[in-house]
């Protein structure tokens, strides 16, 4: 398990754990959280940048948590052009080459538009950056992504903040089925247990924000999260057991004509 | 003669009267997945009073979930008082004597310095109705002002059409904030007593002409007050619920001004208690997950305080509601407010409050990345590498 690292166009990280950083209290208790979880990559909103407010900025106190790459995302964005100009300035600021391409031009239920999502990656791809699009959970789409360069792709378990978990489960399974890159699953999760069974589908890593943000202790739920992933992740390596429809004894009944033969 | 109400604001069939509603329809209301104007009827009714608390718990739930800990804050800046309808309850009608002033585009620049100096990327210009000291272009003029300073700029004016929405977006406006103050069309025509404002149907039309433009984001609300509030409520979800469904690329927020002192002596005729605006924010969270619901300076601390993250997720702070105010020697000569402020904390003790409440004061929730994004080129992303 060592050598059991998420790769994502030659960045290498041992954490298969993502952050997100809205919705929190305060940006301590943010900053926490994210040392509890021992995350490597974390990502944060262009529209919570705010150098001229410290107060108020999450760029400054997450550039200065060691150990930490940050992959900035365009949330807020309707349209393509708006996520690749954001994209540019977020990269500009951070200095990092990660983008999270998150277009959701519906303010109120979030979900990504697929059409908008695919033309930015096209053209952020091309551009040389690490490419990480939130998506809807649909497998055409995600080998659209891969084909135009994504690093990743990241389908949601479930609605944005919804607390569903794994809704999508039968998409997501055949997302993996076919994939090349690594699967994220972004959004949508609750509980640590819903990571685990992401990641004892294949996934490469999970993405959690609103589930650690909205918990009574954000910091011990980070951390409960970062050992639901690594448990995860060994079982799947572990190797499970296949389902059954039919009862499969552990004392055959059938045994004894092998031995009359 | 009033106008004829259009067909997604006529009345919902079968829905109970709130005196008819019991107990079990105000649980069903709060179990309900996607709560509607029945819902609403039973969350406001009487036998809702006893179930005010399981009302709020729901609301805060609600709002963490979709918006997390967190209270986005915005401030206005009064450009102008210059009006020429006469609004029976507001302070800058044009039979007030209130001494009228208009910002000139060099103490607008001082204002929007001094605000920008306070913290704030969210500033809403209001103005009265259109007049010559303050008509469109002045109005164009000032947003394109402010949007060299701030990241959201947001406009409370009079109603326009689609076309003078596209300036005001071409200059640098995410947003509009437009108050039927009432829905009931006879009662409008009561309290518009003369002007432009005079017009139910154009003030009712114009939230659509702004997303027809394409506008960010549109506020809407009822000056609660002027007539039978849950008339006035399920009404006001009515056109929330048409705006949603109709401009799925823009974000709709609910306001809850109540009437407040002002120079001319308005009394409400149907005057809403705290509880009863309580009540009626759980409500609309409940029906209305995913909104900012939005709570101003009118309201009193105590009820702020505890309305914060509790249904409401966005709240205006340090306003003033004179013409500019926030340059101190300005402040002192200006005349008298459009309705007198209730909330008169500074920022600082504001958002001190907040964080005891475990919630996050976003001065910055918004990018003007988004606003200066280059004009979508034809062929801009039909060529796959």
């Amino acid at each position: 398990m060592d050598t059991d690292h998420l790769e994502l166009k030659g960045h290498r990280f041992t954490s298969r754990l993502i952050m997100g950083t809205g919705k929190f209290a305060d940006t301590p208790t943010m900053c926490e959280a994210i040392k509890a979880s021992g995350t490597q990559l974390v990502t944060v909103a262009l529209r919570r940048f705010n150098p001229d407010l410290p107060g108020d900025d999450l760029l400054g106190p997450l550039l200065a948590l060691p150990g930490v790459t940050l992959m900035p995302n365009t949330s807020g964005a309707r349209d393509a052009r708006e996520a690749i100009r954001a994209a540019h300035i977020a990269r500009d600021l951070s200095g990092s080459p990660f983008i999270k391409v998150e277009i959701h031009p519906n303010p109120h239920h979030l979900m990504p538009d697929a059409i908008e999502t695919y033309e930015a990656c096209k053209v952020l791809a091309a551009e040389g950056f690490v490419v990480m699009p939130y998506m809807p959970p649909d497998p055409v789409l995600a080998k659209r992504l891969e084909d135009v360069g994504c690093a990743s792709v990241m389908p949601l378990g479930s609605a944005i903040g919804s607390g569903h978990g794994l809704a999508a489960a039968e998409l997501l399974r055949l997302i993996l089925r076919d994939s090349g890159i690594p699967v994220i699953v972004d959004a949508g999760l609750r509980a640590p247990s819903e990571a685990a069974a992401a990641m004892e589908m294949g996934c490469a890593a999970v993405l959690i924000n609103s589930a650690v943000a909205a918990a009574a202790n954000p910091p011990a739920m980070a951390a409960a999260f970062a050992q639901a992933v690594q448990a995860g992740r060994a079982a799947r390596h572990a190797g499970l057991m296949p389902r059954s429809e039919m009862a499969v004894a552990t004392s055959p009944l059938t045994s004894f004509l092998g031995a009359a033969q | 003669m009033p106008n004829p109400l259009p067909d997604w604001l006529s009345p919902p069939p079968g829905i109970k009267r709130p005196e008819f509603c019991t107990e079990r329809d105000v649980l069903a209301a709060l179990a309900a997945d996607d709560a509607g104007p029945a819902e609403l009827a039973a969350l406001l009714s009487p036998a809702a009073d006893a179930l005010l608390e399981p009302m709020a718990q729901r609301a805060q739930a609600l709002t963490v979930r979709h918006f997390g800990r967190t209270i986005t804050l915005y401030v206005p800046l009064y450009l102008s008082n210059y009006c020429s309808s006469g609004c029976v309850y507001c302070g800058f009608a044009s039979d007030r004597t209130t001494p009228r002033s208009c910002l000139s585009e060099a103490d607008a620049s001082q204002e929007m310095d001094k605000l920008k100096q306070m913290g704030f990327e969210e500033v809403l210009l209001l103005t009265g109705e259109r007049t010559p000291k303050a008509d469109f272009e002045y109005l164009e003029r000032c947003v394109a002002m402010a949007a060299t300073r701030f990241h959201q700029v947001t406009v409370e004016a009079f109603p326009m059409g689609v076309d003078e929405y596209q300036r005001l977006s071409q200059a640098g406006c995410a947003g509009i904030t437009l108050y039927q103050e009432t829905y009931d069309p006879e009662q409008y025509e009561r309290l518009h007593r003369w002007g432009p404002k005079r017009d139910y149907a154009a003030r009712l039309e114009a939230p659509e002409h702004a997303l027809q433009a394409g506008m960010r984001t549109v506020g809407i609300g009822a000056l609660l007050g002027l007539s039978e509030p849950v008339m006035e409520a399920t009404r006001l979800l009515q056109h929330a619920r048409h705006l949603r469904s109709r401009y799925w690329r823009s974000g709709i927020s609910i306001s809850f001004p109540r009437v407040r002192p002002e120079a001319g002596g308005f009394k409400a005729p149907f005057p809403v208690d705290d509880t009863f605006l309580a009540k009626l924010i759980f409500a609309f969270r409940i029906c209305l997950r995913d909104m900012h619901l939005v709570l101003s300076t009118r309201e009193s601390p105590q009820f702020r305080d505890g309305m914060a993250g509790v249904g409401i997720s966005k709240m205006s702070i340090g306003s003033r509601t004179t013409v500019g105010g926030y340059v101190e020697d300005r402040a002192k000569s200006a005349p008298g407010g459009q309705f007198e402020v209730s909330d008169q904390r500074d920022i600082t003790t504001f958002c001190n409050m907040l964080c005891t409440h475990h919630l996050q004061p976003l001065f910055k929730n918004w990018d003007a990345a988004y606003r200066d994004a280059p004009p979508r080129a034809a062929a801009a992303f039909t060529v796959c590498s």
